[in-house]
């Protein structure tokens, strides 16, 4: 491992509730593997401090798509490192997943099932280059989102990555996903953005209770963060937001218009699912449907065009 | 007994907390700290206008806001955003 920093031991947590249970950390693996091991040697570094804090965290777990491990069987660089860093560290739950929030789902669920009442659960996603100055300055905040939900009693607590208004994200983020909330939910879109402005966040941890009732909802195969947050609005959960850092997706780059365009699709996708989901035990819902399906087509279609503009 | 819940007085720190409010006539910092006591920690206006506090909070998360001639103002410089046990939003800090 080449310049590796210290992360910081976990200090005891502050809380004036007595039971206090266990934090449990679910790492998703990346579903491409990069050349370079290093923002995964300092992901795995922070894994290996927090496997040996028995007494505040629970057994790790890494989910690893069974496609990302097939692809690099004959790696001899990442079957190394599968031995000799993620095994020792944590459980590698392999799965086959359709998308990243399945694996969420799979990791989180197995995590839910070992865990009881008073637990949090602490996702951690390991496609972000925390090898870099920015990278490490993320990993060393990122435990205080399930220390949030322990010592507040917050049912989910959203962690942000500070981006300038150019980034590729929040602008999909300003003029697609918020246009699309605003469209289909816009009382809980607007208490939503009174937290954050990154709904699609990967950082999030969740008290067992909360969890348990999403698990056993409908779980999308994308953008759940926003499912998440809809469904904590809905049910008056208490959330909290805390700035993790300024940090890019791996690799580095634009947003491609096809990339966006899916992006936008898929929230689009899962907000009419969850619209009609809520209403259609009303009378002429749907009447009311296909009201708003033809007016977000506009919205998408305008969101589309302004990122267009901007991402080429 | 669990050692989480066992208050450490030597684990304090000094933190600044920074209103910019030059109109004000009084800026007070309140917060899980002080049961969101008006009254406990005034903030002291500096030359620039801002208000300043350096109060020492024990280790761990908290939440506050400043209440800026009596109004219920959120920290525009928070790390984070919660509400309230009135449900109004409210800051967050994070101790460590």
């Amino acid at each position: 491992m080449s310049a590796s920093r210290k992360v910081p031991a976990p200090q005891p947590l502050r809380t004036s509730n007595a039971a206090v249970g266990k934090i449990h950390p679910v790492v998703i693996y990346p579903f491409h593997q990069t050349k370079s091991y290093e923002d995964l040697h300092q992901l795995y570094e922070l894994v290996s401090t927090l496997a040996e804090t028995s007494s505040i965290y629970a057994r790790p777990i890494t989910v690893m798509d069974r496609k990302t491990y097939n692809a690099n069987a004959k790696s001899k660089p990442f079957l190394k490192f599968r031995a000799n860093v993620i095994e020792p560290s944590s459980d590698i739950l392999d799965a086959w997943c359709v998308d990243t929030c399945q694996m969420w789902y799979s990791g989180l669920g197995m995590a839910y099932e070992r865990g009881g009442p008073n637990d949090v659960y602490w996702l951690i996603p390991g496609d972000f280059n925390y090898g870099s100055t920015v990278g490490h300055e993320v990993l060393s905040h990122l435990h205080d989102l399930p220390e949030i939900c322990v010592e507040l009693q917050q049912d989910v607590c959203i962690g942000e990555i500070a981006a300038d208004h150019n980034n590729p994200k929040q602008l999909i983020d300003t003029y697609g996903t918020f246009a699309l909330l605003y469209h289909w939910f816009p009382s809980e879109g607007r208490e939503i953005r009174e937290y954050t402005e990154r709904p699609r966040s990967e950082f999030f941890a969740m008290r067992h209770s909360f969890l348990g009732e999403m698990l056993n909802r409908r779980w999308f195969a994308y953008e759940q963060t926003v499912v998440t947050l809809l469904h904590a609005v809905f049910d008056k959960k208490h959330i909290s937001r805390f700035m993790v850092g300024h940090i890019s997706d791996l690799p580095e780059g634009r947003e491609s218009i096809s990339s966006a365009m899916q992006q936008v699709d898929r929230t689009e996708r899962v907000l009419k699912a969850i619209w009609r989901e809520r209403h259609q035990s009303q009378p002429d819902w749907n009447k009311r449907y296909r009201m708003l399906e033809a007016k977000s087509d506009e919205v998408r279609r305008t969101a589309m065009t302004i990122l267009e503009n901007l991402l080429t | 007994m669990n050692y989480r819940n066992q208050p450490n007085a030597h684990n304090m720190r000094s933190v600044n907390f920074v209103c910019d409010a030059p109109q004000a006539n009084s800026v007070t910092l309140v917060g899980d700290f002080n049961n969101w006591n008006a009254h406990s920690h005034p903030m002291k206006k500096q030359p620039d206008g801002a208000w300043l506090l350096r109060p020492e909070l024990k280790h761990g998360h908290h939440r506050y806001a400043f209440l800026v001639d009596g109004v219920l103002t959120l920290d525009p410089r928070a790390m984070g955003v919660t509400r309230n046990d009135k449900d109004q939003h409210v800051a967050l800090i994070a101790v460590s």
